[in-house]
């Protein structure tokens, strides 16, 4: 019984996990960069979608009419006018350390602005669940769960299907062909951080309908993200999505015999036991060995 | 500038510099400012154990507080578990953490550079829930009292701590110097430059970089220890911090990572600083947003940091040089030629 | 025979680079690879240095099994290579370029004496002795090619792998280049050499082999390759 809750809880927050997931490859396929600040944002969008609702009462799945948008400009203003400026040969070093820094600085923001204070939004469906098949699931995360699979089954079709994914993958596959292809990458390459980013915004809003929010929560998030990343091979995004599913049911399993605390651990130990034995991850990145 | 004349700055900065940093307890008015120095200090060889790799190799890790706080513990445990004498325990600590770079480093020096971040920042993570989790063993949130070394006033204690940390930076220095000036020092500097041509060129490129980094986690190590003894109580949630890691890095990036002062120079700045602002404003958050924003800054506009600046600074004084002013640089050169392909 | 590889494969996904390569060289000649874009070239070069794993095949130096070995190893046995796209440290000056083929040696001085002086004698060989504290990244092209050529001779190879010494390099320079490769051949340095330009690698080379598709198609002194249909063919795309 518990087993089965736990699959499905795994299932459900393995789905967030890959749609953040999708994010972070999606900025290192296009420019090499770790972003270290997407769980920074993906907070900052919970934190907005909670003050909205404390504020003026809005649903926080409403939020994102405002999130997304906003998102979506500050990852292409984030790419254009400051990775851009970093030296080409030591891009992948200090892209790191200036979406760190922006990391902090959100961090500082928000603790600065709404305290330090735990969060939580109180909805009327907050704790109504569903009986499947014996397990009892929050509609809350089968909510959040809906938004990022209906999210990454968007950018899915985006990236397959348009005129614009398809510039987007010649531009993370070889930059300098889809440039003679007629296509111009740099435009490309800011749109892409912007979808980037404005996953991160969905993430966030569908993180705050069940979850305590508070600044330095970030911390939490990457650690995970990173090893999702790595463990699928760098610059993958069914890579990353795969270890994301298996990962967030590990954890979810895990947290049986060991308890939430050292459940989380396993990603730890994925991302060390990948770079030590097979450092182009499980799911055939073909970035990683060089980077 | 002549070379002459060059070298008798530099050898004036580095005894105005010790000096300055041996006289300070007997100027220092109060015990607090002296523990600010005792701090200062821990920064100043926090950061110069940092830039064995980050400026040798060119490798960023931001996990070195880790490191850190990972000898402190295990000094402190081996000095009440173990009940090892304190500076036995200290020296233990060291070697041991120094060990536990071999395997950390062959999984995050394989590949390159982003792994190895990745790395040193989950490093803090499961270092803080391990520490956290592990109660019966390290005390968790409780905190682990350490003994002091010695039985003295608390003056007397911070003076103490701040010549053992002086002395340590020295050494620490010392070794970077050494380094600098051998060819195993031009070998790691060669895959900072680029890694694949060091390679061809025969230069064992792995083996280098990860015996750089068992050295840096050693000072690091040591440092953190030293801190322990001194400070005399630890809690996972400031000893495995993300700040410490990012305030060492923004210590070495602001004063030079190609500069043996480079580090030292930019704990003075940044530590000196850090310590004005918890007396002036005590812990807000602002702390982080300050840090993050000049961390920013000088990533964008001062990457090779503040001394090289400066040195920049004196040659357009100076006319002797001005005929080797180009335009453009080759490496620009190049790099628009590949983007115009 | 110096270096010789056997039946090399290597796919990057659905596309075959190298398919079953088999290629001698020739000890103490100066040998040329050519052949079309895409053919591979790089590729093989690639794998035969250790910076890319083949597929399947063997590398042999000497007798030597190479195949899978890292970078180091092979240029420590004797094979030192140059880059397609002309590589240097940046910013290390051009001295310290030169002796950084010397690593070994741990905790000795970098700049010692016997070194310097030979590293000098390589920058002078080369003509670019008086940019010897200038860093590599304020010199120009032509300079940076010397400057890695340079670097490659101090670590003494007994074999040295050139991929496209003449790739944006000037009229004067070119012939300097050629000149200086068949001096060093001349004392005893066996060259495999990559090349587009026709004019350098018939005017200076022993012995060419011509891939096309990711295998040889033909070999042969520049007469015979001269005359040989099939390399026309592969040119022209036939």
């Amino acid at each position: 019984m518990l087993v089965l809750q736990s699959i499905v809880l795994g299932l459900l927050l393995g789905g967030l996990y890959a749609l953040l997931a999708a994010g972070l490859t999606l900025y290192f396929g296009i420019m090499r960069v770790v972003m270290i600040a997407h769980s920074a944002f993906l907070i900052l969008a919970a934190y907005l979608a909670w003050w909205m609702h404390d504020r003026f009462g809005l649903d926080p799945l409403l939020s994102m009419v405002v999130t997304v948008p906003l998102f979506f400009a500050a990852g292409v203003a984030l790419q254009r006018l400051l990775l851009t400026r970093l030296r080409p040969a030591t891009l992948t070093m200090m892209s790191v350390l200036l979406t760190f820094a922006i990391a902090l600085g959100v961090e500082g923001l928000l603790g600065y602005a709404f305290t330090g204070t735990q969060r939580r939004i109180q909805l009327g469906y907050g704790s109504a669940s569903l009986e499947l098949f014996g397990a009892r699931i929050a509609v809350v995360k089968l909510i959040a769960f809906v938004l990022a699979a209906v999210a990454l089954t968007s950018l899915y079709v985006l990236m397959k299907r348009t005129r614009f994914g398809w510039a987007l993958r010649a531009t993370i596959q070889h930059r300098d062909a889809a440039r003679l292809l007629g296509i111009d990458t740099e435009r490309v390459a800011g749109y892409g951080f912007g979808i980037g980013l404005a996953t991160a915004a969905i993430g966030g809003t569908a993180l705050s309908l069940d979850t305590t929010i508070y600044p330095s929560l970030h911390w939490h998030w990457i650690g995970p993200l990173m090893a999702i990343i790595v463990v699928g091979g760098l610059g993958s995004v069914p890579g990353a999505a795969a270890a994301a599913m298996v990962l967030g049911m590990a954890q979810s399993l895990l947290q049986i015999p060991m308890g939430t605390t050292w459940a989380q651990t396993v990603f730890y130990v994925a991302l060390f036991a990948t770079l030590a034995f097979r450092p182009q991850g499980f799911f055939g990145g073909r970035l990683a060995q060089r980077f | 500038m002549p070379n002459a004349s060059r070298k008798i700055v530099a050898v004036g900065a580095i005894v105005v510099l010790a000096a300055g940093i041996l006289v300070f307890p007997s100027l220092a008015p109060n015990p607090y400012i002296l523990s600010s120095g005792v701090l200062v200090l821990n920064y100043a060889v926090l950061a110069t154990s940092w830039n064995f790799v980050g400026g040798f190799t060119g490798y960023i890790s931001l996990g070195h507080g880790a490191l850190a706080g990972l000898g402190g513990y295990a000094t402190g445990l081996l000095a009440t578990k173990a009940g090892m004498p304190s500076f036995a325990a200290l020296a233990l600590a060291g070697l041991l953490v120094a060990a536990l770079a071999v395997p950390l480093g062959m999984a995050a020096l394989r590949v390159r550079g982003a792994s190895f971040v990745i790395v040193s920042i989950a490093l803090v993570l499961i270092l803080l829930l391990v520490f956290q989790s592990w109660a019966s063993f390290t005390g968790g949130s409780r905190g682990l009292v350490v003994p002091r070394p010695f039985d003295l006033t608390r003056p007397e204690h911070h003076r103490v701590f701040y010549f053992l940390f002086a002395g340590l930076l020295g050494v620490a220095l010392l070794v970077w110097w050494l380094l600098d000036r051998s060819r195993f020092g031009l070998g790691l500097k060669s895959i900072r430059e680029d890694e694949d041509k060091a390679e061809a060129l025969g230069t064992p490129t792995f083996t280098y970089k990860l015996i750089v980094f068992v050295v840096s986690a050693g000072f690091t190590a040591l440092a953190g220890g030293l801190y322990a003894l001194w400070f005399g109580d630890l809690d996972p949630v400031f000893q495995f911090s993300i700040l410490t890691g990012s305030y060492v890095v923004l210590m070495a990036l602001l004063g030079g990572v190609r500069n043996l002062f480079g580090p030292v120079v930019g704990a003075l700045i940044v530590g000196s600083a850090l310590e004005y602002f918890k007396v002036e404003y005590g812990d807000t958050p602002l702390h982080l947003v300050a840090t993050g924003l000049l961390l920013a800054l000088v990533v964008i506009f001062m990457p090779d940091g503040i001394l090289p600046a400066i040195g920049d600074l004196f040659r357009r004084f100076d006319r002797t040089r001005r005929s080797s002013i180009r335009e453009v640089t080759a490496a620009e050169l190049r790099d628009q030629r590949k983007a115009a392909v | 025979m110096s270096l010789e590889t056997h039946e090399l494969r290597k796919a990057f996904g659905g596309v075959t680079a190298l398919d079953g390569a088999t290629v001698s060289f020739h000890e103490g000649k100066v040998n040329a690879l050519i052949g079309p874009n895409g053919s591979g070239k790089t590729t093989y070069f690639n794998c035969v240095t250790g910076m890319i794993r083949p597929d399947s095949g063997r590398v042999t130096y000497r007798g030597r099994d190479l195949t899978g070995k890292a970078p180091h190893r092979i240029a420590r046995a004797g094979l030192g290579r140059t880059f397609q796209l002309c590589r240097t440290f940046p910013r290390m000056t051009a001295l310290e370029n030169v002796l950084a083929a010397v690593p070994q040696g741990g905790l000795r001085s970098a700049k010692a004496k016997g070194d310097i002086e030979r590293a000098m004698s390589w920058l002078t060989r080369l003509g670019i002795e008086h940019l010897a504290e200038s860093e590599a990244r304020d010199m120009s092209w032509g300079q940076q090619k010397l400057l890695e050529l340079a670097g490659v001779l101090m670590a003494e190879p007994e074999t040295v792998l050139l991929d496209e010494p003449a790739g944006g390099v000037n009229p004067a320079l070119l012939d300097r280049i050629g000149a200086l490769i068949r001096e060093l051949n001349a004392e005893g340095r066996t060259f495999v050499i990559v090349e587009h330009n026709m004019d350098l690698v018939m005017s200076i080379s022993d012995h060419i082999v011509v891939f096309d598709r990711g295998r040889p198609i033909a070999e042969g002194p520049p007469s015979v390759i001269r005359s040989d249909e099939r390399v026309l063919g592969a040119y022209l795309g036939v």
